[in-house]
């Protein structure tokens, strides 16, 4: 730590954004929620989309088998039915009503390779009504390439119908030539059921797969609602609301709200050292100086005269400086909230017993729950100088009013019944330094310390005039949050 | 008038030592907190002028002392520091007066007067009413021995009260024996400064008597040694 105090000016970090929309959409490096809502729906799609995939292929497959079997049958059927000879073959009746009907969908037919490398039809089903079924080019090839087995195909049928069509290559007792067995079936149908299931599918998964993005959505949500949580109370500590992280969070980031703990703590100890260095420093320095002052104020002549003004400008320097250096040290500090009502009752107290042979009456109003965002010790510093200032030029009177504002701000007026100030002294009166209070003794800076302590804290003070004759400061603070 | 002078520095001690000489006074000076608390235990000073940072003993500690044993000497502060927290804390501790290092001898000898003329004639006509306890001579109240922190409306309200202990007396009444012709007269703010008061000495001695005022009475149990 080089500088744990310096820097001037606010960091203000970012205002708290709840719940905005730019959170969720955008660049996903800069959020969290964003990285884990978009790698968990990226992971959702694809697997959905295999699994959509693998059901639709395998419904397919699978009607495309039970449409095989029912052709493998029809074959069988016509080759039990199929009586053979060197001239050719008969086929006895078959009792399927689909087989007789014209142009019905469901189709047979018997034929022979031909010498060319085609099929010759030697008969076919009534249903065909005088059409063939479609043969490719190679089939021929790869029926005696697999003499005995069932080779499928896709096929145009009559009236443009796709078909079914399953052939094999057979050879029957009484004929030695091989006879190709064809049977082919009406596929609209299932590609129907296909299409249909694939809707299906497709539907609920898409409606699974939003689901389960809302529900990643919604527990990342709740996940990293703790987060947030400390997000806030840091923010709190911040504003003065509070002065550490007093709640528990989850294991996985207790660790970090001890460390911001620990961590204000230290800023609280580097402070407290800074000021007991600048307070052993003005101690140190002070008793010499009454001593010089006493030593040259009980003899006459110009050297005494010359250092009893040298050190009332020193006591003026080491007043000035050292204030200012724990002013700067002290507005940095986090989480103080001081109850402005029991400042101004304990110096009140205190300074109408200071001032009671004059009989100043100090009457002073503030709401209970009002705070000071800040030291109880500055509060002390810019109050009892006030104060003790109005006591010293009121005649009987002081009055002291305390309020909330907007915007977390306070307004503190301090007016007195004395003489006031004119208002070309006023400005010289807020300047640093300026001692316009020098015919009564032993005061010196008082206003200097509480403007340059009232700006450490972004406040604001103005001088006026009271209705009751005095001078009325107008001084405005940052009030805590109760 | 006799003074005890408690200052660690030397230079410092002999010059108000000899000031405060040539202003008449017998000084008794006592350079630690040890010192200073046992001569302001067995000599009868008339006032004390007490240094906040000594060896042994702080000065808000001896000073604590004393006032815990009832000694009643006035007693003027020097603080170094300045802060207002020193002085708030000296006043707790039950300081009459400070005064910041540096400082001018004669306004120390001033502040000395002020004090001496204050204390001057304390004579114990003290009203009380249960635990409470108000010295009007020296305008100083207590509650349970405990000395009571009370600013002067807040006093002037206690003090009328406690002359009328019993009986019930209205906001009007209050208004009229606390504030001067001048003053805003705010019927409302003898509330706020009953609620105060009954912060300070306890929220059951003020009874409200609605419609009518308020009533100060001894607590259950308290017995009333006037």
């Amino acid at each position: 730590m080089t500088d744990p105090v310096g820097g001037s000016g606010e960091n203000e970090p970012a205002p708290i954004e709840r719940d905005s929309w730019g959170r969720w959409f955008g660049r996903p490096g800069r959020s969290l929620t964003r990285r884990l809502i978009w790698l968990a729906s990226a992971w959702i799609v694809l697997a959905l989309v295999v699994a959509g995939w693998a059901l639709t292929t395998q419904y397919q497959e699978t009607a495309l088998r039970r449409l095989g079997n029912v052709l493998s049958d029809t074959i069988d059927e016509v080759v039990f039915a199929s009586n053979a000879s060197p001239d050719g073959v008969v086929v006895a009746e078959i009792k399927d009503a689909r087989t007789l009907r014209a142009l019905s969908g469901k189709y047979w037919a018997v034929a022979e390779p031909a010498p060319d490398g085609s099929l010759r039809t030697l008969v076919r089903s009534p249903s065909l009504a005088g059409e063939t079924l479609m043969v490719p080019d190679e089939l021929p090839e790869r029926l005696e390439a697999a003499f005995g087995e069932t080779i499928s195909y896709n096929a145009s049928g009559p009236l443009r119908k796709r078909l079914r069509v399953a052939a094999s290559m057979k050879r029957l007792p009484g004929r030695d030539a091989p006879l190709v067995f064809m049977a082919g079936i009406d596929r609209s149908n299932i590609d129907a059921d296909t299409r249909q299931f694939a809707t299906f599918t497709w539907t609920a998964l898409l409606i699974l797969g939003a689901g389960l993005v809302i529900a990643v959505f919604l527990q990342v949500q709740i996940g990293l609602r703790p987060l947030f949580g400390l997000r806030n109370e840091i923010a709190d500590v911040r504003k003065g609301k509070a002065a550490r992280i007093v709640h528990s969070y989850p294991l996985e980031i207790q660790p970090l709200a001890e460390q911001v703990n620990r961590l204000l703590d230290q800023n609280q100890e580097t402070v407290e050292r800074q000021r007991t260095h600048v307070g052993n420093l003005a101690h140190a320095l002070k008793t010499p100086l009454s001593v010089m002052l006493a030593e040259a104020g009980s003899q006459k002549g110009e050297l005494p005269d010359l250092v009893r003004r040298q050190t009332e400008v020193m006591k003026a320097q080491v007043d000035h400086h050292l204030r200012r250096a724990r002013a700067a040290a002290r507005a940095h500090v986090l989480g103080e909230r001081t109850p402005i009502a029991e400042v101004l009752d304990e110096m009140a107290v205190m300074l109408e017993r200071v001032f009671e042979e004059k009989g100043v009456e100090i009457d002073w109003r503030a709401p209970d729950n009002l705070g000071f965002r800040g030291e109880r010790q500055d509060l002390q510093e810019i109050l009892g100088n006030l104060m003790e200032n109005a006591c010293k030029w009121a005649q009987r009177r002081v009055r002291i009013s305390a309020g909330p504002t907007h915007l977390g701000q306070m307004v503190v007026v301090v007016e007195d019944d004395g003489p006031g100030l004119p208002a070309e002294q006023r400005e010289a009166a807020l300047e640093r330094g300026a001692r316009m209070d020098e015919t009564t003794p032993g005061s010196g800076l008082g206003l200097s310390i509480v403007v340059e302590l009232t700006r450490a804290y972004g406040g604001r003070i103005t001088l006026g005039d009271s209705d009751m004759g005095g001078l009325k400061v107008l001084l405005e603070l940052p009030a805590a949050e109760a | 008038m006799r003074v005890l002078l408690v200052e660690d520095d030397a230079d410092l001690s002999r010059q108000l030592k000899l000031a405060l000489g040539d202003a008449g006074y017998a000084v008794d000076h006592a350079a630690d907190g040890e010192e200073a608390w046992f001569l302001g235990d067995t000599e009868p000073y008339d006032v004390v002028v007490l240094d906040l940072g000594l060896p042994k003993i702080d000065g808000v500690s001896v000073l604590e002392r004393w006032r815990r044993e009832g000694k009643t000497t006035p007693v003027l502060i020097l603080t170094a520091r300045g802060a207002w927290s020193d002085k708030v804390s000296g006043f707790d501790a039950g300081a009459d007066d400070y005064l910041t290092k540096p400082f001018h001898t004669e306004e120390l000898l001033a502040r000395l007067r002020a004090l001496l003329r204050r204390s001057a004639g304390i004579a114990s006509a003290t009203l009380s009413c249960g635990g409470l306890r108000l010295d009007p001579r020296a305008a100083r109240a207590s509650v349970n021995g405990e000395p009571l922190r009370l600013t002067s409306l807040e006093y002037r309200l206690l003090h009328y009260l406690m002359m009328h202990q019993g009986r019930v007396i209205s906001r009007t009444e209050l208004v009229e024996h606390l504030y001067d012709q001048d003053f805003d007269r705010d019927s409302n703010t003898i509330e706020v400064f009953v609620g105060r008061l009954r912060k300070k000495i306890g929220p059951d001695r003020i009874e409200t008597v609605r419609g009518l005022g308020y009533r100060l009475t001894p607590l259950a149990g308290e017995s009333d040694p006037a």
